[in-house]
């Protein structure tokens, strides 16, 4: 019946299919076998390609620039500029916008690479991800050319971009978070940690990100460190996470909820929550970046406010943590000399200059703090060079994403209760050992 | 005509299944970046052991066991609700039309969207149910989406408020099929408007009602957009795609990440089987002809 | 219930209904109180949704009942973004083409699985709906690469083929159950008078299996219209960027903004399409689910 034959030929058809399909599905990942492999070595960056700063001289044809969505207006004109300078040299610059999330940028810079393309030949990451990304073999070697930059750059950012030795990117643009205070309600900047909290807890508290992601490891991160505390070994091989002064650090905080310094919603709380709740007046002090000190000052409603870099911790010291973005050079870019003309253009004195007087993002340079336009475009230019000054980076690992959960999902778990310190420190200890061991 | 767009379909349909089952049975080792290795010579199943019982093994567990729990008290209470919607809109005929669309814009909104729009209305300073529940007295300081097992409540409420109007319109086109003599006859026999539900209405239903099931439990053991939007997996609220997600794509070990989705699939297989043996008389008939 | 056929049914239980209407039986008390209550759980999220689309700036850390000073800038900025604008005319081409195609081929497919004569069929169609379900992000990152080696990546055809892939067997399934309930004598009937097997089909079959068609063209329009993960991992630019993934390029002024406001506008727009589709085709929908779900 023409029926049967139909489905018949239907039916053959899916199985043949389905068959060759298999086939043409291990040769892919044993095609992705053999690339990986030829990059194979002791250590997991040895035999990546090394960037030539000479071939930026001589560079024409057109690069991309992929960065997340350019909310400022910065990139666009960066690469408005780049274009004007370099027409005559047949090289032009072209951007490529991601969403604005974090997570939606990281997966589609990852998607490219790890399908080895080159539509990406440079990308603006955020730093947590350059180690990872360099020991995928996915990025240039940079250190013959910031070598010679190395000294104008603001020490702690370059520890972003340093993974086994040499560097795989260039800094260009930082951010540290502050302590925004109500001056109606404290009368001058406290000098602890523990005076701060005492303070909230007679006010109306303390708000920060503290729910179960990336920020919390900041917010975290930002007391351990003062406190003493560690997350990896010096060398990036062990964990040090279950210790004494972390626990002092998170005992701190639950204290904090449990006294009422803090809102127990604070668990719930990302950036957005935080700014809004301290624009209404109901907290007294605010953890938070820079971008919510502009917003609040536009604000009417919003009480009269000043911002200060985090205090000392009793027993231990002034920490903070780095945010900010790096540029890094795709290993398959099909035009590293023109990607490398746009990095020296887009790091140049110039542009971190521009960027911060005119879009206000905070420069990786030391020299750019003190230059008036930069300070009137940024009020609390002073406080922000001192935060970034005491900060320090996050864990520099492969497996940062890993060691970045185990940080918060646990430490959200104390924070609301459904677990003690002690506990929550003894699970992300082993939860890093687990990553770590698949070195 | 048909068969070379089906067999472009087939191809774009099992090329990715056929590879992710590949992967799975390999592991992603990040020191020989890019390469990929067996897990274990000795056993390719690495991946599901390590899953199913190995050290870390309370993950999957833990979010199957969340998974079904989601799903078992959605799937009730949007059956419940959308039968109790669909009768009262069977009984309705004024402005039916305007009724039925009204209860399919829930169905409509984008599912980040409705996530969004359900924190919201959940934050605990200032929420929408907070002040409500202070303005009548009550305690209105939880902190919804922070303690277990609340997270899980909100994300259930906020999704069966998403498809029970779906289950409705399903269960409503099978009240429309019923013909009115025998309720005629029910009211003849002086049965009472509960015994005619129960034993005149439902047995006739239970066709809709069935296949509204499968479509939603399918759905339900797959959600990823609420519990990623409202909570990422915090407090209670891990789903098996949220984990095999996070495994995946955050962390990037494909290896277990393709596993976990794997296993994911065969479970919502094994139950899309064990529902079809109840629709079996349905479809049995097709297969008949 | 055997040899009457499904339009024949459904028309003697309308009438029915519209004679239980004209006994001047008036609505019960309860009915309206059951009757607002499903439209305020209906209503209220997306009343919520509205009332946040009207705010901006500060307003939106409210939670004031109506907005205070409503304000219609965010609809103005959404659609002064021509890359929201032109993801709507992306959208819409992605879900039309799709449903086009889902309902052209799975009607051929559904046809013939209707009327074959094969074992295991039951089989077979469950196989084909399981494979729909498989969990969407392990597909994703395969088919983007499979896509860039072809060719086919950010442009329309590249995001409608994965979408058929769960578009079809959803189509299949309902027309299957569709097509059988029409009895095969109407086509012999045709046959005899001289047609052949395709214009049988055709003007025979198609009619009246039209509610199913409405059923099955609006699930699968609304699934393409919404559907997230694969518009965002296969597009890059705005050449095939359809709306959901638009939104997520929605900014505020800064990498931490949530534009709560615009997000929301947008949310109201594109829900408003799928919202007339169904006011206009709702009756139709009612008869074509019938027919899948209730054995005959």
């Amino acid at each position: 019946m023409r029926g049967n034959r139909h489905v018949a030929i239907w039916l053959g058809c899916v199985v043949l299919m389905g068959g060759s399909v298999a086939a043409c599905g291990s040769d892919d990942g044993g095609g992705g076998g053999s690339g990986g492999g030829g990059t194979q070595g002791t250590g997991s960056t040895s035999g990546a390609k090394v960037i030539d700063p000479a071939s930026m001289d001589s560079a024409k044809g057109e690069v991309t620039y992929c960065t997340g969505k350019d909310t400022s207006g910065a990139q666009k004109e960066s690469v408005k500029l780049f274009n004007e300078a370099n027409k005559s040299k047949g090289l032009s610059a072209k951007l490529l916008e991601f969403p604005e999330s974090a997570d939606e940028q990281r997966n589609q810079f990852v998607q490219r690479q790890e399908a080895k393309s080159g539509e990406c030949d440079i990308f603006y990451s955020d730093v947590i991800w350059t180690a990872e990304f360099a020991s995928q073999d996915w990025l240039y070697d940079m250190t013959p050319y910031t070598e010679s930059r190395k000294a104008e750059f603001i020490p702690a950012t370059f520890d972003t971009v340093n993974y086994e030795g040499k560097t795989w990117g260039v800094p260009k643009q930082s951010d540290a978070a502050f302590l925004y205070y109500r001056t109606d309600q404290v009368d001058s900047p406290p000098t602890t940690w523990q005076e701060v909290y005492d303070i909230a807890a007679q006010n109306d508290g303390i708000v920060y990100q503290g729910a179960a992601y990336e920020g919390l490891t900041c917010d975290f991160l930002e007391i351990a460190f003062a406190a003493g505390g560690k997350v990896l070994s010096d060398d990036g091989k062990t964990a040090e996470f279950d210790s004494p002064e972390n626990l002092k650090a998170l005992q701190f905080m639950v204290d904090g909820i449990n006294d009422g310094a803090a809102k127990k919603s604070v668990t719930t709380y990302m950036e957005e929550q935080a700014r809004r709740a301290f624009e209404a007046g109901r907290a007294t002090f605010e953890r938070n970046w820079p971008y919510a000190y502009a917003i609040g000052k536009d604000n009417k409603d919003a009480p009269e406010f000043e911002v200060m870099p985090f205090p000392d911790f009793e027993g231990g010291g002034k920490a903070g943590i780095l945010g900010g973005h790096n540029i890094v050079i795709s290993a398959f870019s099909k035009n590293p000399g023109g990607a490398l003309a746009l990095t020296d253009f887009l790091t140049s004195e110039e542009a971190i200059t521009r960027d911060a007087a005119d879009y206000s993002l905070a420069p990786v340079l030391e020299s750019v703090y003190d230059d008036p336009a930069v300070q009137k475009a940024m009020p609390f230019a002073a406080e922000l060079k001192q935060a970034i000054a005491q900060a320090k980076s996050r864990p520099v690992s492969p497996v940062y994403t890993q060691i970045s959960q185990a940080i918060y999902k646990n430490v959200n778990a104390a924070l609301s209760g459904q677990s003690s310190p002690e506990e929550a420190l003894k699970t992300g200890q082993s939860e890093m050992e687990k990553a770590l061991a698949t070195f | 005509m048909v068969s070379p767009s089906l067999v472009l379909i087939a191809l774009v349909a099992l090329y990715p299944i056929i590879y992710a089952v590949w992967l799975s049975l390999h592991q992603y080792s990040l020191i020989e970046a890019g390469l990929t290795r067996w897990a274990e010579p000795s056993s390719p199943f690495g991946n599901y052991t390590e899953a199913l019982w190995g050290a870390d093994s309370s993950q999957f567990w833990t979010a199957t066991r969340i998974t079904f729990t989601f799903t078992i008290v959605s799937v009730f209470f949007e059956l419940v609700i959308g039968l109790a919607m669909a009768m009262a809109m069977h009984a309705a005929f004024k402005g039916q039309g305007i009724l039925r669309t009204v209860i399919l814009v829930p169905w409509a909104v984008l599912t980040v969207v409705t996530a969004i729009t359900w924190q919201t209305i959940f934050e605990p300073e200032l929420g929408f149910v907070n002040t409500m529940l202070g303005a009548v007295g009550l305690p209105s300081n939880t902190v919804w989406l922070g303690e277990e097992p609340q997270a899980l409540i909100v994300m259930i409420i906020a999704d069966v408020w998403k498809t029970a109007p779906f289950m409705a319109l399903l269960i409503l086109a099978g009240l429309q099929v019923i013909p009115g003599e025998i309720y005629e006859a029910g009211k003849v026999d002086g049965a009472s408007a509960w015994q005619r539900f129960q034993k005149l209405t439902l047995p006739l239903l239970m066709p809709a009602i069935l296949v509204a099931l499968i479509f939603r439990t399918l759905d339900a053991l797959r959600i990823f957009d609420l519990p990623w939007v409202l909570t990422k997996g915090a407090h209670g609220t891990e789903t098996l795609s949220l984990i095999s997600y996070q495994t995946f794509q955050q962390n990037r070990l494909v290896g277990e990440g393709s596993a976990l989705a794997v296993l994911t699939f065969v479970i919502v297989m094994a139950v899309s089987f064990l529902y079809i043996r109840f629709i079996g008389g349905n479809l049995r008939t097709m297969a008949e002809e | 219930m055997e040899a009457a056929s499904v339009p024949a049914t459904v028309e003697r239980a309308g009438t029915k209904a519209k004679q239980r209407r004209s006994t001047g039986q008036g609505t019960p008390w309860w009915l309206w109180v059951a009757v607002f209550a499903i439209v305020v759980f209906c209503l209220f999220p997306f009343y919520w949704l509205l009332n946040t689309s009207l705010k901006t700036g500060p307003d939106l850390s409210t939670s004031a009942l109506l907005p205070p000073s409503p304000t219609l800038d965010n609809y103005q900025s959404i659609f002064n973004d021509s890359n929201f604008t032109t993801a709507l005319k992306n959208s819409a081409i992605v879900a039309l083409v799709t449903t086009a195609l889902s309902l052209i081929v799975g009607s051929f497919c559904a046809y013939a699985l209707a009327r074959l004569r094969m074992r295991r069929k039951f089989l077979i169609l469950a196989i084909v709906l399981s494979i729909s379900t498989f969990p969407q992000i392990a597909i994703a990152a395969p088919i983007f690469k499979l896509w860039r080696d072809v060719g086919l990546y950010d442009t329309i055809p590249g995001l409608v083929i994965p979408y058929l892939t769960f578009a079809l067997p959803l189509t299949i399934y309902i027309l299957t159950s569709f097509f059988k309930e029409i009895p095969r004598d109407l086509e012999e009937a045709a046959l005899v008078d001289g047609a052949t097997n395709f214009e049988a089909f055709r003007k025979v079959v198609v009619p009246l299996a039209a509610p199913g068609l409405a059923t099955a063209g609006i699930l699968t329009f609304i699934a393409a219209w919404n559907e997230f993960l694969l518009a965002i991992t296969l597009t890059s630019s705005t050449s095939a960027r359809t709306v959901p993934a638009a939104i997520a390029f929605f900014t505020g002024s800064t990498q931490f903004e949530q534009p709560l406001g615009t997000i929301s506008a947008a949310s109201v727009v594109i829900s408003i399409p799928l919202i007339l589709l169904v006011l206009f085709f709702q009756k139709r929908i009612v008869a074509g689910l019938t027919a899948g779900a209730v054995k005959g």
